[in-house]
């Protein structure tokens, strides 16, 4: 049995319609009618101990739910979660001393103090041993560079070196997991790499299994080797982000500068638009090999210049939703 | 416990960062506290008694009132706002520890300005029981502290209800006002003083004739048995269930979601 | 001028929209000016004379100021103006091609309007139909409900610009716990909302009797209920316009200043 081992949970929830009109307010009110929203449905996943995994898909599409039903805060209206032979909203205070949440829009240091007596106060929560609390307090503070910025009031550090503090405090107690929902929102260049550098150390040394939502595609490139991509409750997609590459990632852009006219139809040119000189073109690799296309092209013009764009993975998320309309 | 007072030092410690507004606020909090005294001031200056009972009659049921509440008010804050923390979805991270949640709630919030209204209480109790004509023995020094317990147990109470409205919704919060100000207004006399419907409710439904008027009873000499020193202590069935019925919030918050 | 309108149309109608808030707001309202009545019942159940104010008057006047509550009471904080004023976004309101002045004028009057127009009428009909000797008492005659319309009307923009000018104070004290909350609750006990101005100590009634405070909610409601004659109602509507004129030239002159300042400090 793997380390975390999800089946067929499903959850619904249930929201009051409001009701317009004068007395909406009160008729709501005395006879409250509701929506149900499946918010996931028959999910299943297995992750090994160690691994790395993104869990992406669009706003809306059960990814909170999920983090949150995984880290014991929800129960599911079905099926069955099993974390290091725990069930997270049973064993809920055995089971969250093992693992570290970082949401990343929402702070669990404290504004007004510095964050080492944040930490403190982490300690005496997951009552930590002194010894072991100093060890790992200064393997933080050295993997992190934290040394100069624990005595600083928290709100007045940059919102990198806040993620950083943040981060640590998820980790101070050693949990065996990491949950880390948008760890490098608002960053920037140099923070998102450290904070990406560090993950995947921890990862490494200590063996912490890390599930990572995102809508940032770089942090997933960096980080996770394995996707499970959500979307409307259900799973997608789950696998390596090689053969989501393969199987989704087939067109390219050629963008070609010319004086000539041309006008080609083929059933592999996608698209294609002029502007000025510039002539863009999107072909589908499945049908040709780029080569030829560009063998044949300059058979009949002559090119100043080419510039061949292949996509990043942002549009192919997007082109995913697209294609399974979410 | 050893938790709770870290949370009091960190708070102690954050507040201590404005120490000016901190001050001012102190100063400010005491001026407000003076309208409703210089209400019942007023009103004695006007009359005599309010139907038997003397001004320091009225103080000393004014002030064990206040005293509870705001004693909760200042330790028990974050159970007084736990609707924020519903709102902001900060609740969440309370579960994602492995302790207890009522004393993670306590200890979200400490007021420590409001500490200005519990001295301001106990100056008032002591100017009261300085000025009543009463013989002290054994049984009523326990009483009284007995009433000041209950009362603290009961605001908490009151308190820990009005967070658990926020597990079913969060709109119109503002109601809590009734219970917690409003009682507090309607306590601030012996009970005594109204018509039979209020004594009914402030002696079974929200219970603040246990702490201030039964017991006020026996300090007064107005009743003798024994039974009504020990009256406050009902506050504590009253707070059990309202923890029983937040742990309930709980499990209904985990299932439902917000 | 249209733009304001704008303003105090946003505002009253976003007021509109927290029903659940009226609901609350109305239960509070009933349950204090039970506990009100209540209470000054049983004090004059228990002693024979010396009433500063008659019995039913005294009612119907309580009720009243429940009734109109959201309207009278001077410790009224606009989260939206103390925020911009705490973090230093004032300076971008003077980008925009408006009066600061009278811009939260209309916010903090649209709010207030919006919140009496849902409370009103709930608390007068429930007071209606109390039993004796705690029911509300509507009849006046002509003379003194047209002088109470006007004083109410005047005492609703006295109170705006009282509310206005703490606001303007807290662009100088940039906090709004210490001096303004003192000036607030100070405010609101010699406006006679905690407790009727006939039941103070007759110096400072006195006092009272000069300051713009009274004129928000003691004046218009004991006008309503008779305790007031004409002819003092008469000055009383003469003083409530003076106070107004007084109000809005200091705050003005303040927040200019207050403007000036926080251009200086570059915001």
């Amino acid at each position: 049995m793997s380390f975390i081992e999800v089946k067929h949970i499903n959850k619904t929830f249930k929201v009051p319609i409001r009701e317009d009109g004068k007395f909406g307010a009160m008729k709501s009110f005395f006879n409250r009618k509701y929506r149900y929203i499946n918010a996931i449905q028959d999910i299943s996943f297995s992750i090994k101990k160690g691994e790395i995994v993104g869990y992406i898909g669009p706003n809306g599409a059960g990814k909170s739910t999920t983090i949150k039903i995984l880290s014991g805060i929800l129960t599911p209206d079905s099926g069955s979660v099993c974390i290091d032979k725990m069930t997270p909203w049973i064993d809920r205070k055995k089971y969250v001393s093992e693992i570290g949440v970082v949401f990343g829009q929402r702070s669990q240091l404290w504004w007004d103090i510095p964050a080492i007596d944040s930490f403190n106060l982490l300690k005496d929560i997951y009552k930590i041993s002194d010894e072991e609390y100093e060890k790992t307090l200064n393997e933080l503070i050295e993997l992190l560079n934290l040394k100069d910025i624990m005595n600083i009031p928290v709100r007045q550090l940059s919102l990198g070196n806040r993620m950083k503090c943040e981060i640590a405090a998820s980790l101070i107690h050693k949990p065996k997991i990491l949950f880390l929902d948008e760890p490098t929102i608002g960053l920037d260049a140099v923070s998102k790499k450290a904070v990406r550098d560090f993950i995947k150390r921890i990862n490494k040394t200590n063996n912490v299994t890390v599930i990572l939502t995102t809508h940032d595609m770089s942090d997933i490139e960096a980080l996770a080797k394995r996707i499970i991509l959500i979307g409307k409750g259900s799973i997608l997609y789950d696998g390596t982000i090689g053969k989501l590459k393969k199987n989704y990632d087939y067109l390219r852009k050629v963008k070609i500068t010319t004086k000539d006219n041309i006008e080609i139809k083929r059933d592999y040119i996608i698209n294609q638009v002029k502007i000025k000189d510039e002539i863009e073109f999107v072909i589908d690799i499945r049908k040709v090999e780029l080569s030829d296309f560009i063998k044949a092209i300059s058979s009949k013009i002559s090119i100043i210049d080419i510039e061949i764009i292949s996509n990043d993975i942002d549009d192919l998320i997007v082109r995913l939703y697209e294609e399974y309309k979410i | 416990m050893s938790l709770y007072l870290k949370y009091l030092s960190m708070h102690l410690k954050s507040e201590l960062q404005y120490k000016m507004s901190f001050i001012l606020s102190f100063i400010s909090q005491f001026f407000t506290f003076f309208g409703y005294y210089f209400t019942i001031l007023c009103l004695f200056n006007k009359f005599s008694n309010i139907k038997g009972f003397t001004v320091y009659e009225v103080l000393l049921t004014f002030s064990i009132v206040t005293f509870g509440c705001s004693f909760c008010e200042v330790f028990f804050r974050g159970m007084d706002q736990f609707d924020k923390l519903i709102v902001e979805g900060n609740f969440d991270r309370l579960l994602l520890r492995p302790r207890n949640i009522i004393l993670q709630v306590f200890g979200e919030e400490i007021n420590y300005v409001k500490l200005s209204r519990v001295l301001q209480s106990l100056v008032i109790l002591v100017i009261a029981l300085l000025n009543l004509n009463v013989e002290w023995n054994i049984y009523k020094v326990l009483t009284l502290l007995l009433m000041m317990l209950g009362s603290i147990t009961l605001f908490l109470s009151l308190f820990t209800i009005a967070a658990t409205y926020c597990f079913i919704t969060v709109k119109g919060l503002e109601i809590r006002h009734v219970l917690t100000d409003g009682g507090k207004h309607l306590a601030q006399y012996p009970i005594g003083i109204f018509r039979k419907g209020f004594v009914l409710v402030l002696t079974y439904i929200v219970p603040f004739g246990f702490v201030n008027y039964y017991p006020l009873l026996y300090i007064l000499g107005r009743v003798e048995k024994k039974v009504y020193i020990f009256s406050p202590i009902t506050t504590i069935l009253y707070l059990i269930v309202s923890l029983l019925l937040f742990y309930k919030g709980v499990k209904k918050y985990s299932s439902v979601g917000s | 001028m249209k733009s304001y309108l704008s303003y105090f149309n946003l505002k009253f109608k976003t007021g509109l929209q927290y029903r659940a808030a009226a609901y609350a707001g109305i239960a509070t309202q009933l349950f204090f000016g039970i506990i009100y009545t209540s209470v000054y019942i049983a004090f004059y159940e228990s002693n024979a004379s010396n009433y500063p104010m008659e019995l039913n008057k005294l009612i119907s006047f309580l009720w009243l100021n429940q009734a109109f509550f959201s309207l009278m009471y001077l410790w009224h904080k606009d989260k939206d103006i103390l925020a911009i004023i705490k973090n230093g976004n004032i300076a971008y309101e003077l980008c925009r091609p408006q009066d600061l002045y009278l811009m939260w004028a209309s916010k903090i009057l649209g709010e207030r309007l919006s919140m009496v127009t849902l409370r009103f009428l709930p608390v007068l009909i429930f007071a209606l139909l109390l039993p004796f000797p705690y029911k509300l008492i509507l009849k006046t005659s002509i003379p003194f409900f047209l002088l109470s319309i006007i004083a109410l009307v005047l005492s609703t923009f006295l109170s705006t610009f009282l509310i206005l000018l703490c606001h303007i104070i807290c662009m100088f004290t940039l906090d709004e716990k210490g001096i303004v909350n003192i000036f607030m609750v100070t405010a609101d006990i010699l406006s006679g909302l905690v407790i009727p101005i006939p039941f103070f100590p007759s110096f400072l009634q006195k006092i009272s009797n000069i300051l713009p405070f009274r004129y928000v909610s003691d004046f218009p409601f004991r006008l309503y209920v008779g305790d007031i004659n004409i002819r003092e109602g008469i000055i009383g509507i003469i003083i409530q316009l003076i106070w107004i004129i007084i109000l809005v030239i200091i705050g003005r002159i303040l927040s200019k200043r207050a403007l000036r300042k926080a251009v200086i400090q570059g915001g």
